[in-house]
């Protein structure tokens, strides 16, 4: 007999020991963005967080796993990770252009897997974290779309194409989605929803929420207490050029342009 | 025009103001069960803190009582499931609920209506509690386990007594 209890959320601690904690999203790297992976690659060497989470939509579009092929970006994609996590903890959630990024694949890059919304403990802060597209509940057309591809049903069938027809499949919807950007500037994409956003605060015990997807960097008051922080996205590759950091230390949160 | 009934427990006497306005289905479902005693001698039977508290379906030892027929769902009235507003239980199809009720012990607008959809429907809000919140934050804190191959009941009974129209 229902109704089904809330799904329980998934908690981070950090350890005290840490000094700080990056967090990125929405650099939608691809073959076609040279500049943005070098930025990214370099980023991930010269950091001194002791954690860096990447909050979704790192890749432009991930069609599955097995696209790590030899000489094949994802493949290279997949070494700059795993060197990268050699060298602090590294967290990755997916976005709604990097939700096929698998466990397997993360498991092998040795990066921890963060489900969408995460909570994260430090310093006795709570701060919750997640992409920001399940929060955009204004648009109605693409939260019907998220719910068909979130599916086990949608997500096996399309993994179980052929290598070359996913990638016309993902070249084609991205084409669509690009389109329909460029005929509506990104101030008025949709926003995440602020009573649902605070609604998921207000659950979660937590006061900070840190979420990208709507590339419109700032930190605002959503209400009274409750701040939001949200994620610039990267593109080093066509202007304006941008790549950001929001760093979180036992002081607080500010922000680091990579690109002066 | 709204209805209030008391409903005594052993856990204290709670108000509920029904809304016969925005759940007339719901609401006449409801006191159809409470006027034939359906409800007399029923236990909460799941009980889960931070979220609700279910009830009106089984008596002690987890004997689940016979109901009429199913009704139609109301979640699309507008009313949200907000904290100790009094809502329709069902299975997983829409338009299941007969007898059993929750009472939210949370804001949980994740139940409430988004569309004519399996996923979407919800459940239908009622009513209200309107005195004796603490009663049912009593209930929400009590001990539970598994019992009778049910999750989160209660290990000593909270009864419903009695249910009457005030």
């Amino acid at each position: 007999m229902e109704p089904t209890a809330p799904p329980t959320l998934h908690e981070v601690d950090a350890p005290g020991e840490w000094q700080a904690i990056e967090f990125i999203s929405d650099l939608h790297l691809s073959e076609q963005q040279p500049r943005t992976l070098a930025a990214w690659t370099d980023y991930l060497a010269r950091s001194s967080a002791d954690a860096i989470y990447i909050l979704g939509d790192l890749f432009e579009v991930w069609i599955g796993d097995d696209a790590r092929g030899p000489g094949r970006f994802e493949q290279r994609a997949a070494q700059i990770l795993t060197a990268a996590a050699q060298r602090r903890t590294i967290g990755f959630m997916a976005g709604n252009r990097d939700f096929l990024l698998g466990a397997e694949m993360l498991e092998s890059c040795g990066v921890a897997r963060l489900p969408d919304p995460t909570l994260l403990s430090a310093w006795g802060r709570r701060v919750l974290l997640t992409h920001g597209d399940a929060l955009c509940l204004g648009d109605k057309p693409y939260q019907a779309f998220r719910r068909q591809v979130r599916s086990a049903a949608w997500r096996d069938d399309f993994l179980r194409q052929p290598l070359a027809a996913r990638e016309q499949l993902a070249r084609q919807m991205r084409d669509a989605s690009e389109a329909g950007k460029r005929q509506r500037p990104a101030a008025e994409w949709s926003d995440v929803d602020a009573p649902a956003a605070l609604a998921w605060l207000r659950a979660a015990g937590s006061q900070e929420l840190v979420h990208g997807h709507t590339h419109r960097p700032g930190s605002e008051l959503l209400a009274p207490g409750f701040t939001r922080h949200v994620l610039s996205d990267w593109d080093c590759d066509a202007p304006p050029v941008r790549a950001q950091v929001l760093r979180l230390t036992r002081s607080g949160f500010t922000r680091q342009d990579l690109v002066p | 025009m709204s209805k209030t009934i008391e409903m005594t427990t052993s856990a204290g006497t709670l108000r509920i103001e029904l809304d016969d306005v925005k759940a007339p289905a719901s609401v006449a479902n409801f006191l159809a069960y409470a006027a034939k005693g359906h409800y007399d001698n029923t236990v909460f039977h799941r009980v889960i803190k931070g979220f609700m508290v279910q009830g009106g379906g089984f008596e002690p030892g987890m004997k689940q009582k016979p109901t009429d027929a199913a009704i139609a769902n109301e979640a699309n009235n507008g009313l949200k499931n907000k904290h100790y507003t009094l809502a329709m239980a069902r299975t997983s199809s829409p338009h299941s609920a007969t007898a059993q009720f929750f009472i939210n012990t949370t804001d949980n607008g994740f139940l409430d209506f988004k569309s004519e959809s399996p996923q979407g429907w919800g459940y239908a809000v009622f009513g209200r509690v309107v005195a004796g919140t603490e009663v049912v934050d009593a209930i929400e804190n009590v001990r539970t386990g598994r019992k009778g191959g049910h999750d989160d009941v209660p290990l000593d009974d909270v009864l419903i007594q009695r249910v009457v129209v005030l």
